[in-house]
């Protein structure tokens, strides 16, 4: 008002007074859009009387000589109350919308990144954490243990609120209201304490303390900040509950893998266990109900016949007793150096019998470094692996065991000329119960599961790969040992 | 007169196959289910060979060994089931001479059982200065080793340690009680020393060092010395 009198008093002989009129309402614009509502109207009508004092003859006096200023003055307080009002009523819609945008960002953020979390404890935190980067306040949330809410279970290292307020975070937790600083229950707390409701239950408490030393105290108990906070709240039960419930299904999907693994063990074994028993039985039954009728022939074969299927019996328990150990972590490695050559001459040397006669051809690398292995069990992975060959492979048809270094790694291959392993099976094989497609080889697929588990507690890799010229590499790989 | 084996199992099926076999092969044969009874039947017919299973109801079979070893020398053959290496160590180091896994076949265990019976034999006799095995022939008088008729050289150490296979010929014979033997007590726990000469030795006498015929690998046990069966 005042910059706008000196200039309409400057300007007074030159402009007509309507004109000197127009700077006092542009002042009064200037003042609108920095000021608030009563600010800007008063200036309006302090306007309207500086413009009469200073600017209408005769001057410096409120009197007016010509009656037609009376409708200036009207016309110009009219301008400028609807020019305020207006300017304010802008600048409210500017405020409004920045605090819900600052609301939706808080919330976005919230929400983001809540989403990928799948630990409770870890959603309440990232909440905390962020709440109190939005609200300007040490911000904490407490979560139950064992039904209770406890003041063990919180979001930061230290405990900010006293400890006798556990009370009324756990009545906040049982009832579901807030309670706390500047509400109608325990004002005189030194937390505010919100309910992190869900849709069927509440999952814990989140407690704000104001920052007494900045001015936020008073900002966040404004009431958009208070029904942000509420939001906020709500959101993060709603995080809460979905991770549980994700955890949930989880927790069910194992369950059924589990259940559908041993009905398939199940299955294999009562095929696998009754075929050879089924065998047994009956050989021997014959040969006691009728054993003047047999001929001597018929009796060495029904003998043979127990012998080899007890064999396979005894086999297939003492595959399914070692997988059992070796997934239950029973199995302790008693990991030495030892030369490979001894491993593997003890192995061939014992699967004589199996082989019966096939050439096995042996290439192990010279100046070959020791393995730093368990040999009983490195063993039984050769073991295994020669038996498949021997089972999967025509009599007579010869077998290959190699090893050599390369890469930082030793690398032993028991190689085949077999029919060899049909393309997308390769991994398969590896697992438990799993038979090949064109498989008519009687066995439990367990012989490569356990080779599998053997080789990796040993941090090796074994993988089956398809020969040039027909036939499968089986080939474990063991990182060199440094020592 | 035929062997007495005392026969120390509480499984009535496994006795009664065990019984026929050996009397099939001509052995008497004393039977008692548990570890007292066994003791006190080992003391007071003094068999020629005791046949221990490990898991006696009464008592842990590894103390029968124990109290046998105390007063007298009989051969003892364990039998073990499968995977307990820890076991089959313990009863060794103990003093058992040899064991047999179960489920076994009975060939195995009567081959077992005429190796364990001709030691106890020859320690009387006083062993031949000349052993043969395969294509080896170790004359122990003269400290000389020869393959297929050629003489080969062997450190002091293969030699000491081929001599303590040979004394022990058919019986398996664990890591500690090798290094013990060869190396001295104080070297019990280098395992790695007695892998390298054993392989060494390999090298030397098999025809095929990766498929040995006569030094043998007990896996996770020890060494056996097998000759050929005659």
């Amino acid at each position: 008002v005042a910059v706008a009198t000196v200039a309409s008093v400057l300007l007074r002989d030159t402009l007509a007074p309507t004109n000197l009129a127009m700077i006092y309402l542009g002042g009064v614009v200037a003042v609108a859009m920095r000021c608030s509502r009563w600010m800007s109207v008063t200036s309006s009508f302090l306007s309207v009387a500086a413009f009469d004092f200073f600017c209408v003859p005769p001057y410096l006096t409120f009197a007016v000589s010509d009656y037609q200023y009376v409708f200036t003055f009207a016309g110009m307080l009219v301008v400028a109350l609807v020019i305020s009002t207006q300017t304010a009523r802008l600048k409210e819609h500017a405020a409004h919308a920045a605090v819900r945008e600052a609301r939706t960002e808080a919330l976005y953020r919230l929400s983001s990144k809540l989403a990928g979390e799948t630990r409770v404890f870890e959603a309440a935190r990232a909440a905390a954490t962020l709440a109190e980067d939005v609200f300007g306040a040490r911000v904490v949330i407490f979560l139950p243990e064992d039904g209770k809410l406890s003041f063990r279970r919180r979001t930061s290292d230290l405990l900010p609120v006293p400890p006798s307020e556990e009370s009324i975070a756990q009545w906040v937790f049982d009832h579901g209201h807030k309670a706390g600083l500047r509400t109608d229950a325990h004002s005189d707390a030194a937390a505010l304490y919100i309910p992190l409701r869900g849709a069927r239950e509440t999952f814990g408490v989140l407690a704000v303390l104001p920052d007494v030393v900045s001015n936020a105290e008073n900002r966040i108990f404004a009431p958009e900040q208070q029904q942000l906070l509420e939001v906020f709240a709500s959101q993060t039960a709603v995080a809460i509950e979905r991770t549980l419930s994700q955890r949930a299904e989880e927790e069910t999907r194992v369950h059924m893998q589990t259940e559908q693994m041993r009905s398939s063990l199940l299955s294999a074994m009562s095929h696998d266990l009754r075929t050879p028993l089924a065998s047994i039985t009956g050989a021997a039954s014959t040969l006691r109900s009728q054993n003047d009728r047999l001929p001597l022939e018929t009796k060495q074969e029904l003998l043979e016949s127990i012998s080899d299927e007890a064999e396979r019996l005894s086999r297939l328990v003492g595959n399914l007793l070692d997988m059992t150990r070796l997934e239950s972590g029973g199995v302790e490695l008693r990991r030495d150096l030892y030369p490979l050559e001894e491993i593997v001459g003890t192995v061939l040397q014992r699967m004589e019998p199996q082989l019966e006669g096939r050439a096995v051809t042996t290439e192990l690398a010279e100046n070959l470094p020791m393995v730093f292995v368990d040999d009983v069990l490195l063993g039984q992975v050769l073991w295994n692996l020669l038996e498949n060959a021997a089972k999967y492979t025509p009599p007579g048809a010869p077998l290959e065991l190699a090893a050599f270094e390369s890469g930082g790694a030793i690398l032993i291959e028991v190689r085949d000329r077999g029919p060899g392993i049909a393309p997308g099976e390769e991994e398969r094989i590896f697992e438990k119960f799993y038979r090949g497609k064109s498989d008519n080889v009687r066995g439990a697929g367990l012989g490569l599961p356990i080779c599998r588990a053997i080789v990796q507690a040993h941090r090796g890799t074994i993988q089956a790969l398809a020969r040039d010229g027909g036939g499968t590499t089986f080939r474990i790989s063991l990182p060199t040992q440094s020592t | 007169m035929k062997p007495l084996i005392l026969l120390i199992e509480d499984d009535a099926q496994i006795r009664r196959f065990l019984r026929a076999a050996l009397d099939a092969e001509g052995y008497r044969l004393q039977e008692s289910i548990t570890a007292e009874e066994g003791l006190a039947q080992a003391a007071s017919r003094q068999p020629d060979l005791i046949l221990l299973d490990l898991g006696l109801p009464d008592r842990d079979g590894l103390e029968v060994i124990q109290k046998v070893r105390e007063w007298g020398k009989i051969p003892i053959l364990v039998l073990s089931a499968r995977g307990q290496e820890k076991d089959k160590i313990a009863a060794l180091d103990l003093g058992a001479d040899d064991y047999v896994a179960k489920p076994f076949a009975v060939g195995e265990l009567l081959a077992r059982i005429r190796a364990a019976l001709r030691r106890s034999i020859t320690r009387v006799d006083g062993a031949g200065s000349l052993v043969h095995f395969g294509p080896v022939e170790v004359d122990l008088d003269k400290r000389v080793v020869r393959v297929d008729a050629k003489e080969v050289h062997l450190t002091p150490n293969e030699y000491k340690l081929l001599q303590v296979l040979i004394q022990h010929a058919g019986k398996v014979i664990t890591q500690r009680q090798l290094l013990n033997e060869v190396w001295g007590p104080q070297h019990t726990e280098q395992a790695q020393y007695l892998r390298v000469y054993i392989a060494q030795l390999r090298r030397k006498l098999e025809r095929n060092p990766a498929r040995p015929k006569y030094l043998q690998t007990e896996p996770g046990v020890g060494y056996r010395l097998v000759p050929e069966e005659s």
